[in-house]
């Protein structure tokens, strides 16, 4: 069974419950989006997966074995950090080295010549790095091992634009030369929108939706118009959120889309995952009471 | 089992240049300081040192406590789990002091022999110079081993307990120490147990009754104190979480 399974997770810190009772499988072979606003719950399940942190509930399995403290899994997933969990008085290609022999499916080459293209100093310790270097050396580390699970939380923090697109090239060339699965999860959404297959959205500790982008974008659209119009026609639909100006109103729903509303003046547009995103967590902040202050206590 | 020797390599690697930095900046410090009462005595007449294996109780102290934290992050982050972490810094622990009980026994013995009656290093003190060397090595390299083992489970406990739970463990512990037991040794056991509680640990250091030395003693005891040590960080560690 070629799957990422996570289930029943749940992690409290305190009063704070960072995961509840989380469940969904990261399927072989697509390429995964892991959204959620700050302190929503994706570095805590990140941690946990990569047996940084212990589950308080549930568990996690990797093509069917135990993900916690199991040597066996080493080989099957990588998971990039934000922290930099490195050592850091070493030098990139001592980094490199000690890597190449950490794992068997590293690719030193690969490593070396993506370490070029981003113009990243092999000779640096890993200290001496900016934060966007250090970023870099992080992804090309992941992008040169052969591991069937690869996870990225927030790849291109500190990284310039040109870089970025450089690293989301080489994320799909990679991706097309080894078919593995890869988790991305980042604040950019629209970046990475034109990458990602699936969509994973956590918020407050638990999974608000699980769906396919190419869904995702067919079931999302926004309705625009005389106020008196959008609302009849929201009516009995899953209306998200709502943006008012004047007597006009501009309605994010979720649904079937209609290709015509026949008898009002009404607009149909599709809407973008960055605004589904911002919208889907807003609607459940309204429905569980949630706040920014609620948020980030513990991620 | 290649995984094990490999992250015991990189413990040891990456340790290994350290070492020999401590003996420059200790040999350093030994010079400057004798090269300043030169010049400001005119002689070397009241140049001397004795016991420099205290600085290397204090090298490895401070590898104990930082045991933990980079080397921690760097092999978590690696995919090895907190067992295989365990026996790769236990490796460390031993290799390091390894070293340094064989450095600091050569120079031990060297220096007392090149300067008859100016030089004595902590073994020599305590149990004479009549021993041969490995027992001198395996003893120091005990100790060296002990003192790593106990400020690992240190900075281990307080990994797990947080910095306030830990300053309150700690400012408790300092205080019984200081104050509860000097009181509970002088005014509450009896003699007879102070006495016996004083003979285990003469014994332990290798000193039983009647004067005599036995090197088995404190070769055992600190063997002891090093798997319980060890048995109690292995217990902490297999669940230590990773903090940001």
């Amino acid at each position: 069974m070629n799957a990422v399974n996570i289930h029943n997770v749940t992690k409290r810190y305190q009063k704070v419950t960072a995961l509840d009772h989380v469940s969904f499988t990261l399927e072989h072979g697509k390429i995964y989006g892991f959204l959620g606003r700050n302190g929503a719950g994706k570095s805590t399940l990140i941690n946990i997966l990569a047996n940084r942190i212990f589950a308080d509930e549930g568990e996690i399995f990797i093509d069917g074995l135990p993900a916690t403290e199991n040597m066996a899994v080493q080989e099957k997933i990588f998971c990039m950090s934000e922290a930099d969990l490195y050592d850091t008085s070493l030098r990139v290609r001592e980094l490199f080295r000690w890597t190449d022999r950490f794992y068997d499916s590293f690719d030193l080459e690969r490593a070396l010549n993506i370490a070029e293209r981003f113009g990243l100093d092999t000779g640096k310790k890993f200290r001496a790095l900016s934060k966007g270097y250090q970023s870099i050396f992080k992804l090309t580390v992941a992008l040169a091992l052969d591991v069937p699970y690869v996870v990225f939380d927030e790849p291109v923090l500190g990284l310039d634009a040109n870089h970025r697109e450089l690293f989301y090239e080489l994320l799909l060339n990679n991706y097309e030369e080894h078919p593995r699965t890869i988790v991305i999860a980042t604040h950019l959404i629209e970046e990475v929108a034109n990458l990602i297959e699936e969509v994973v959205l956590i918020d407050h500790g638990r999974i608000l939706l699980e769906d396919s982008v190419e869904h995702l974008l067919e079931t999302g659209y926004c309705v625009s118009g005389i106020s008196e119009d959008v609302e009849e026609f929201c009516r009995d639909r899953k209306v998200i959120g709502e943006d008012t100006l004047g007597g006009m109103k501009l309605a994010y729903v979720m649904g079937e889309r209609p290709r015509t509303v026949p008898g009002r003046n009404l607009q149909i547009t599709g809407m973008n995952l960055q605004k589904l995103f911002v919208k889907l967590t807003e609607d459940a902040d309204r429905k569980t009471g949630g706040s920014a202050e609620k948020r980030g206590q513990k991620e | 089992m290649k995984k094990l020797r490999t992250v015991v390599q990189y413990e040891c690697v990456t340790s290994f240049k350290y070492i020999w930095i401590f003996y420059a900046v200790v040999f350093a410090v030994i010079a400057v300081i004798s090269a300043i009462i030169f010049l400001v005595e005119g002689s070397l007449e009241l140049v001397g040192t004795n016991c420099l294996e205290v600085n290397s109780l204090v090298y490895v102290g401070i590898l104990g406590a930082l045991g933990f934290k980079e080397d921690f992050r760097m092999l978590i982050q690696n995919g090895f789990t907190r067992t295989y972490i365990f026996l790769a810094t236990l490796s460390l622990f031993g290799f390091v002091a390894g070293i340094l009980a064989l450095v600091d026994t050569i120079v031990g013995r060297g220096l007392h022999t090149l300067l008859p009656g100016g030089y004595d290093s902590v073994f020599g003190a305590l149990y004479g110079y009549q021993y041969s060397p490995v027992l001198n090595w395996l003893w120091l390299f005990l100790v060296y081993l002990t003192v790593c083992c106990l400020f690992y489970l240190a900075i281990l406990v307080i990994n797990r307990l947080g910095k306030v739970s830990s300053l309150t463990l700690g400012i408790v512990l300092a205080m019984v120490i200081v104050l509860v037991l000097p009181v509970v040794f002088r005014f509450l056991l009896p003699g007879r147990v102070t006495e016996q509680i004083r003979r285990f640990l003469m014994g332990a250091m290798g000193f039983p009754r009647g004067g005599e030395v036995n090197l088995l003693f404190p070769i055992l005891f600190f063997m002891a104190v090093f798997l319980l040590l060890g048995t109690a960080s292995y217990l902490v560690i297999r669940r230590a979480e990773l903090k940001a």
